[in-house]
């Protein structure tokens, strides 16, 4: 397993467009986040009698404990920033034909898979130490420290990695099966951001399904549930997706032993 | 109508043998592009796998380093099934030099290095000064030239000088003066024990540096054996005198087979195997009234039989 890392480790450390694209995605979490939380500090200091009814409504979302679920929200937005990332790694392999030559180098075609999988997982981990980065500086910057249960959502944390995860996961089969990044990019981006959304809202308006809800990105969209102010909207229909927050983890978990499943399977299938 | 012309010669084994073939199949759709390919590869040679483009040479060499999946039959390494180790201790160059095009040749063999194994960092250096790219060993891959590029796939086959190697048309796109060096880095090798599996269709570089080969054609296995074996199937004897047409109608008491080239004034007569005997020949003309001046048997080159096996 060192060896492995290790590798890949020699495979990226020099490797500019990778850390151009991770420079993009370290900078990419805080802006964002910032840019909610500067909006949200414009609106609440109108004097106004509108700012001052958003303000009630809104109260503080980017104070802690909220603040956990607010900027997981608001982070799971820039998913396809890591996914290029990840798209690159597996596609690079192709375009170069290395990952012939690493088979033939010595490694088995599940040593190979096996190290693309620690990329993804990896990634995943240090996107999520960005975003607990990010949590905690703006959270506790807008946190009385005398608050009580500033920690009561940290478990967001896990919900992000898991969703970031399986998301990445997606985009790695993406890759893998497209072999071109830049087609690979375009189509995950296509499907994630058109076709599943519009999917997911003709079945749920048109049809009165929510089979949507197992579609591929959707299963783990529902992991992080808007901001409470943003639930206000419709309350009961916020109660309930928070209620079905439990049962995305498993479908994840699901969905991302899957995947991986048939990662392993049509490397190990396929002629190199 | 096309022949088959499908005879293995017998193998004097020295050794178990490196890799054994048997019965290797493999087919993309409804080609097939080998055909039960069954042959071994005996340790210290030079094995030269010949063939047409599209004869299936590098379906072969991908198949025994496993980037390909054979439909059937299975290969040995070492008297073992294929697997990762034995690929870690077997130097191959497969098709294009594959690496990452944004990492200097350093850096490429670095991972060459951490994946198999082989050799260690100053062995790297090494390799790159033995191939002339020590020079550019800090340059991009993207930055070199076709010959440079496959000069670094050879650095990487040789690093921590691996006792197998395995080389898929090895002086692809180098100059004269690399494809010289390359032919006498095998000799060497060759000399130091190794043994070399080398796909091949530059027939004068094989029959210069191959003990043994394989002939190919539409994945079809023609012949394999000692290199002086595949090329001598008749001995064939080249004469001359001053009356060509008497010569003729002497030598015709002694072969079927006589031929006269009138421009080259010479006559060609052909004798089964190992029968043609050439003091008892010049002996047969000279009791016959015939006073040669030309008399030696002639070894086929390779080439000529390459062709006449592939029938092109």
């Amino acid at each position: 397993m060192t060896q492995i890392i290790k590798t890949e480790w020699l495979k990226i450390k020099n490797y500019p467009a990778f850390w151009w694209v991770f420079g993009i995605t370290a900078l990419t979490y805080p802006g964002i986040n910032y840019l909610f939380l500067y909006a949200y500090h414009d609106i609440i200091s109108q004097k106004s009698t509108t700012g001052q009814v958003l303000k009630a409504l809104m109260g503080n979302p980017f104070s802690l404990p909220e603040g956990w679920r607010t900027m997981a929200f608001f982070s799971s937005f820039f998913i396809y920033i890591p996914a290029i990332v990840v798209i690159m790694l597996i596609t690079n392999e192709y375009t170069y034909r290395t990952n012939r030559q690493n088979i033939i180098d010595g490694w088995s075609r599940k040593n190979f898979m096996t190290a693309k999988m620690i990329d993804v997982l990896l990634l995943s981990a240090i996107v999520t130490v960005l975003y607990v980065v990010v949590v905690l500086f703006i959270g506790l910057s807008n946190t009385n420290m005398s608050a009580a249960g500033k920690w009561d959502l940290m478990y967001y944390t896990g919900l992000f990695f898991l969703q970031t995860f399986s998301q990445l996961s997606i985009a790695f089969t993406v890759g893998m099966l497209l072999r071109k990044a830049f087609i690979a990019l375009a189509i995950f981006t296509f499907y994630s951001i058109i076709v599943e959304t519009i999917a997911v809202n003709v079945l749920h308006y048109k049809y009165k399904s929510e089979a949507g809800k197992f579609l591929p990105m959707e299963i783990s969209d529902r992991l992080l549930t808007k901001p409470v102010f943003l639930g206000k909207i419709d309350e009961a229909a916020y109660q309930q997706s928070l209620e079905a927050v439990k049962y995305h983890v498993v479908y994840s978990i699901v969905l991302l032993i899957l995947t991986w499943l048939f990662c392993f399977w049509l490397n190990n299938r396929r002629d190199l | 109508m096309c022949h088959k012309v499908l005879f293995m010669i017998e193998e004097k084994k020295v050794g178990l043998p490196v890799l054994t073939l048997d019965d290797l199949t493999k087919s993309y759709g409804a080609v097939q592009a080998l055909k039960s390919v069954s042959f071994e590869v005996p340790e210290g040679s030079v094995f030269g796998i010949l063939g047409p483009n599209g004869s299936g040479k590098t379906t072969l060499l991908s198949i025994i380093l496993d980037v390909l999946k054979a439909n059937k039959g299975n290969f040995l390494w070492f008297g073992h099934a294929g697997s990762k180790e034995q690929r870690k201790r077997i130097g191959s160059l497969l098709e294009t030099p594959n690496f990452y095009h944004y990492l200097s040749a350093v850096n490429n063999l670095k991972i060459t290095q951490s994946i198999s194994g082989r050799g260690n960092i100053q062995d790297i250096d090494e390799v790159l000064k033995k191939v002339r790219l020590y020079e550019r060993r800090n340059s991009r891959f993207s930055t070199f030239s076709l010959g440079m590029k496959q000069r670094l796939a050879i650095a990487a086959a040789l690093l921590g000088d691996p006792k197998v190697l395995v080389f898929d048309e090895p002086t692809n796109g180098l100059d004269p003066v690399g494809i010289a060096e390359i032919r006498q880095l095998i000799i060497e090798l060759r000399s130091n024990g190794h043994t070399i599996i080398m796909a091949s269709h530059l027939l004068d570089e094989v029959e210069k540096v191959c003990t043994h080969a394989a002939i190919l054609r539409t994945g079809e296995l023609l012949i394999t054996g000692k290199v002086e074996e595949i090329l001598v199937d008749d001995d064939v004897v080249e004469l001359s005198a001053s009356d060509l047409d008497a010569l003729v109608n002497v030598l015709k008491q002694l072969s079927e087979h006589v031929l006269s080239n009138d421009q080259l004034n010479t006559v060609q007569v052909t004798f089964p195997k190992g029968t043609a005997k050439l003091d008892e020949i010049n002996a047969f003309c000279y009791k016959n009234g015939i006073v040669l001046n030309h008399l030696i048997l002639k070894k086929k080159r390779l080439e000529a039989r390459f062709f006449e096996l592939t029938n092109n």
